[in-house]
C-alpha cells in the first residue's frame, strides 16, 4: 500500500492543480481578433481582443471614456471605451482593446497602445509607417 | 577595424572554451587545477575584450557597425551610450558571455588544488559558453557590419567582418523606452548575474551526477554561488518592478507581462532550491529533489533569455525577429533533456534516505514550501506558455490575461506566508501543535492585533486584512525570537547581537529576508486592493481631490533637451483641503529623435502614507487630462525588497574570521567540502 501511495498521491495532487490550472485559465483567455472577425461574432459575454487602427475623426470624449472606430482594411466597429486611453492614444493609430462585443459595439475597459514603432497590427494590406491602407 | 577585432574576440573566446570543455573533461580524472588555468584565462581575456570592443565602437559612434548604428546616435547622453552595449539583442547576449567568462574565472579560482568535481563543473560551463560564444559568432554577431543604408538607418548587414561597410551618418538611437531613466544602465546586469550565476550550482550538479558523486558535496561547495546569483535575481526583479512604476507610467509595477514572468520563474525555482538545499544539508534530505530544482532552475533562465530574446512575445524586451530564437530554444531542449536523462541515469545512485519523521517539523513546512513554490512556478510557466502553443498548433492569437495569474498568485502566496509563519520557528525533525502554539502565540496576538488596527481604519478588503495579519505576525515572531535569544545572552546588547548573528549567520540573514518579503506582501496587498484611481481634466488653477489628496494644475511646460524634447505640465500635490502644499510634480511626455512614438513619463510624489502618481493621460491647449493613483504604503515594497536582499547578503556573507586561503586548507582536511 504504501508502495502505491508514493506515487498515487503526488499523481492526485498534480491532477488537482491541473485541473485547477484549466478551469481557471478558461475563464481567462482572451482571444485576438480583427474587426472584421468581430462583425463575424454574435454578441456574448466572452472577453475579447480587439486591434486596429483608430478612424480618424470618430474620437469623441464622453467624460468616462471615449468612443472611436476602430478599422482593418475592409470594415470598422464601434468601440466605446471606459477609463482613461493610455497617454498616447491619438486617431490614426494601431490600438489594442479588450472588452465585450455585445453585436452592435465594443464596450472595452482595457486599451493598449503599443510604444514601439515594431509593433505590428495583425492584418494584411496595412502599412506600419503611414498607418494606412494599401490596398 | 572594430569589427575584425571583434570577431577575433568572439572566434578566440569560442576557441577558449571548446578548449576549457576538452581540458576539463581530460583533468576530471586527477583534478588538476592549475591544467585549466590557460583556457580559463584567455576565456575571460577575449570575453571582456569583445564588451570593451563593443564599448568603444558605441563610444566612438562607429556607425558602420549595425548594432551601432540602430541601436545608438550621436545625441545619445553618455550612460545610455555606455548602457547601449547590452540594451539591445546582440549587446545583451555580448553581456551574458561577458557574465558568465567572468563566473568561470572566479570559480576557477576558488577551486581546489586538486578537485575532480570542480574540474568538471567548469568543463560543463565551458559547454555552456561554447553555446553563448558560438551564438555571438553568428546569428546574434554584435560587430555585423552594415552594408546599406535606407535614409539615414543601416537597413542590411554582414557577419563578414571585411565586407564593404557603409556608414550611416545618424543612428537610430536608443529604444525610447530605455533611454528613459537611468535604471534601463543598472536592471539588466543585475538581471543578467544572477541569471548567469545560476549555471555554477547547475555545473556542479551535473558533475556530480556525471562523477557519480551524489552526495551532500556538490551542494556545500555551491552554496554560496546560488545565494549570491539569487541576491542578483531578486534585486534585478526589484530594479525591473520600480523601473516599470518610474517610467512606463501605466500605474503599476507588475503585469504578469511574459517577460516579467521570464525573471520571476527562476526567482520560484530558485528560492524553493534555496530552501531544500537547507534541508538537504541540515538533514539528508530532498537529495534527488534539489537536483531536480538546480536543473529547473537553469533551464528556466535559458527559457527567460529565449521568451525576452527571440521576439516570441510582442513586448519592450523583444527587439527583433533573428536567428537567436530558434538557436535558444536547441540550447534549452538540449539543456532539459540532456540533464533530465543524466539524472535518470544515476537516479538510482541519489540516496534517500533518512525519511521524513514528521510533517509538522522545519523540514515538514519548508517541503510545503517547496510545494507551494513549484506549483506557483508552474503555474506562471503555464499561464506564459500557453498562448505561445496556442499560436504554434493552432495559429489562434490568444492571450491569458491578468486574472489567471492573480487568481492563482493570491492564494499560493497567503498559503506560502502561512508556511513561513509556521515553519521559521519549528523545530527540526518533529514539533508538536503544543510547541508551535507557545512559541506562536505572542507573535499570533500582534498580527490579530494589527489586523484589527487596519479594519478599525476602514479597510474592508478581506484579503488586505489577511495579508496584514499574516506579515506582522511573521515579524513579530522574528523580532520575538530575536530578542529573545539576545537577552538570553546577557552580554552589552550591540555585542550580544553580533554574537547572535554571527554564530549563524545563513538563519538570521534567512529571517532577515522574511521580513522583507513580509513587507513586501503588505505592500502587495495595500497597493492592489486599497489604490485609488481617477482620471481628472483641469484647466490651469483648477483642483480636483482623489483619494484624498488635492491636484491642482498650475502650467505646461517644454524644454528641449539634446536627445529629446519634452512636453509636460506643473502639477501641484497638496493636502485635502487643497491649502498646504506637499510638492509640485512634473509629469512629462518626451519625444525622442528617430521618428518613435513619444513616450510618457509619469511623477511620482511619495508621503509616508501613500504614493501620489500621475502621468498625463491627454489633453488640449486650454487643459490636460490626468491619471492620478494613488496607492498606499507602495514605498513599503521597495523598502521590503532592499530588505530582502539585505537578507541574502548577510546569509551568503563570508565570516570574518574565515580568510580565503585558510579556508581551503580547513576544507581539505574536511574531506574537501570547501564551502566555496
Amino acid at each position: 500500500m504504501r508502495r502505491y501511495a508514493k506515487f498515487v498521491i503526488p499523481a492526485l495532487l498534480l491532477a488537482a492543480v491541473l485541473v485547477v490550472l484549466m478551469v481557471n485559465l478558461s475563464s481567462a483567455l482572451v482571444y485576438f481578433n480583427t474587426p472584421s472577425e468581430v462583425l463575424a461574432r454574435d454578441g456574448g459575454d466572452a472577453r475579447l481582443r480587439l486591434g486596429g487602427r483608430v478612424v480618424p475623426g470618430t474620437v469623441d470624449e464622453t467624460g468616462v471614456g471615449v468612443t472611436f472606430e476602430l478599422e482593418d482594411c475592409d470594415v470598422s466597429v464601434s468601440v466605446i471605451h471606459t477609463g482613461a486611453p493610455p497617454q498616447l492614444f491619438k486617431e490614426g493609430i494601431g490600438v489594442v482593446v479588450e472588452g465585450v462585443w455585445d453585436g452592435v459595439a465594443f464596450e472595452s475597459d482595457t486599451m493598449l497602445v503599443k510604444h514601439d514603432e515594431q509593433y505590428r497590427t495583425d492584418y494584411e494590406d496595412y502599412d506600419e509607417d503611414s498607418h494606412a491602407c494599401t490596398s | 577595424m572594430i569589427a575584425l577585432l571583434g570577431n577575433l574576440a568572439i572566434l578566440t573566446a569560442f576557441g577558449a572554451a571548446i578548449w576549457l570543455v576538452a581540458a576539463g573533461a581530460m583533468a576530471s580524472r586527477d583534478g588538476v587545477r592549475s591544467r585549466l588555468r590557460t583556457p580559463v584565462m584567455v576565456l575571460v581575456v577575449a570575453a571582456l575584450a569583445v564588451f570593451v570592443l563593443l564599448e568603444i565602437a558605441i563610444l566612438t559612434h562607429d556607425f558602420s557597425i549595425a548594432y551601432v548604428a540602430d541601436n545608438t546616435a550621436t545625441t545619445t547622453p553618455f550612460i545610455f551610450l555606455l548602457a547601449s552595449g547590452w540594451a539591445a539583442l546582440e549587446g545583451s547576449i555580448v553581456l551574458w558571455g561577458v557574465v558568465l567568462a567572468v563566473f568561470t574565472f572566479l570559480v576557477w579560482r576558488r577551486l581546489l588544488a586538486v578537485d575532480q568535481l570542480g574540474v568538471l563543473a567548469l568543463a560543463v560551463m565551458g559547454g555552456v559558453a561554447v553555446f553563448w560564444f558560438g551564438l555571438m559568432a553568428t546569428a546574434g554577431n554584435p560587430f555585423s557590419v552594415c552594408t546599406a543604408v535606407s535614409g539615414e538607418f543601416c537597413s542590411a548587414s554582414s557577419w563578414w567582418p571585411l565586407a564593404d561597410a557603409v556608414t550611416p551618418v545618424v543612428g537610430r538611437g536608443p529604444n525610447p523606452l530605455l533611454q528613459n531613466h537611468i535604471l534601463m544602465a543598472i536592471h539588466p546586469p543585475m538581471l543578467y548575474i544572477g541569471y548567469v550565476g545560476f549555471t555554477v550550482p547547475f555545473a556542479f550538479a551535473i558533475s556530480a551526477l556525471i562523477r557519480g558523486d551524489v552526495g551532500r558535496a556538490w551542494l556545500d561547495r555551491t552554496h554560496r554561488w546560488s545565494m549570491v546569483a539569487w541576491i542578483f535575481l531578486t534585486f534585478g526583479i526589484l530594479l525591473g518592478g520600480w523601473w516599470s512604476y518610474e517610467v512606463l507610467g501605466w500605474g503599476g509595477y507588475w503585469a504578469w507581462d511574459p517577460v516579467e514572468n521570464a525573471a520571476f520563474l527562476p526567482w520560484l525555482t530558485a528560492t524553493a532550491f534555496i530552501h531544500s538545499a537547507v534541508v538537504q544539508r541540515k538533514r539528508g534530505m530532498l537529495q534527488s529533489w534539489n537536483f531536480v530544482l538546480v536543473i529547473a532552475t537553469f533551464s528556466l533562465t535559458i527559457l527567460g533569455t529565449f521568451l525576452t530574446r527571440s521576439g516570441v512575445i510582442a513586448s519592450v524586451h523583444a527587439f527583433t525577429q533573428s536567428g537567436v530564437g530558434p538557436a535558444l530554444l536547441m540550447f534549452l531542449g538540449l539543456v532539459v533533456i540532456g540533464s533530465l536523462a543524466l539524472f535518470g541515469l544515476r537516479a538510482r545512485d541519489v540516496a534517500q534516505v533518512p525519511r521524513l519523521d514528521s510533517l509538522v517539523s522545519r523540514e515538514g513546512f519548508i517541503l510545503a514550501n517547496n510545494l507551494l513554490l513549484t506549483v506557483f512556478a508552474f503555474t506562471v510557466l503555464f499561464g506564459t506558455m500557453y498562448p505561445l502553443i496556442v499560436q504554434a498548433v493552432s495559429g489562434s492569437d490568444v492571450a491569458v490575461g491578468r486574472p489567471f495569474f492573480d487568481r492563482a498568485a493570491v492564494p499560493l502566496a497567503l498559503l506560502l506566508l502561512l508556511a513561513l509563519a509556521a515553519g521559521a520557528t519549528a523545530p527540526w525533525r518533529i514539533a508538536t501543535g503544543t510547541v508551535l502554539w507557545r512559541r506562536l502565540r505572542a507573535a499570533i496576538a500582534v498580527g490579530l492585533a494589527a489586523g484589527a488596527v487596519t479594519v478599525a481604519t476602514g479597510v474592508r478588503s478581506l484579503g488586505v486584512v489577511i495579508t496584514i495579519v499574516l506579515a506582522v505576525t511573521i515579524i513579530a515572531e522574528i523580532v520575538v525570537r530575536f530578542t529573545g535569544v539576545v537577552a538570553a545572552r546577557g552580554e552589552g546588547v550591540v555585542a550580544a547581537i553580533g554574537t547572535v548573528i554571527g554564530n549563524d549567520r545563513g538563519y538570521w540573514g534567512g529571517q532577515l529576508s522574511h521580513v522583507g518579503l513580509a513587507l513586501v506582501a503588505i505592500s502587495l496587498a495595500t497597493t492592489n486592493g486599497l489604490a485609488v484611481r481617477d482620471v481628472v481634466t483641469l484647466a490651469p488653477g483648477d483642483t480636483a481631490v482623489v483619494g484624498g489628496y488635492c491636484v491642482e494644475y498650475l502650467e505646461p511646460f517644454t524644454s528641449v533637451e539634446p536627445n529629446r524634447e519634452v512636453t509636460g505640465v506643473r502639477v501641484a500635490i497638496l493636502e485635502e483641503s487643497c491649502e498646504d502644499q506637499l510638492d509640485v510634480l512634473e509629469p512629462r511626455i518626451n519625444t525622442y529623435a528617430g521618428g518613435t512614438q513619444p513616450v510618457g513619463t509619469p511623477a511620482v510624489w511619495t508621503g509616508i502614507r501613500d504614493d501620489v502618481y500621475i502621468g498625463i493621460a491627454g489633453g488640449t491647449a486650454a487643459s490636460v487630462d490626468l491619471n492620478v493613483f494613488v496607492f498606499p504604503l507602495q514605498w513599503m515594497l521597495w523598502a521590503g525588497g532592499l530588505v530582502v536582499v539585505a537578507g541574502g547578503i548577510l546569509a551568503a556573507a563570508r565570516k570574518p574570521s574565515r580568510r580565503v586561503g585558510t579556508s581551503d586548507v580547513v576544507s581539505v582536511a574536511g574531506g574537501g567540502s570547501g564551502d566555496v
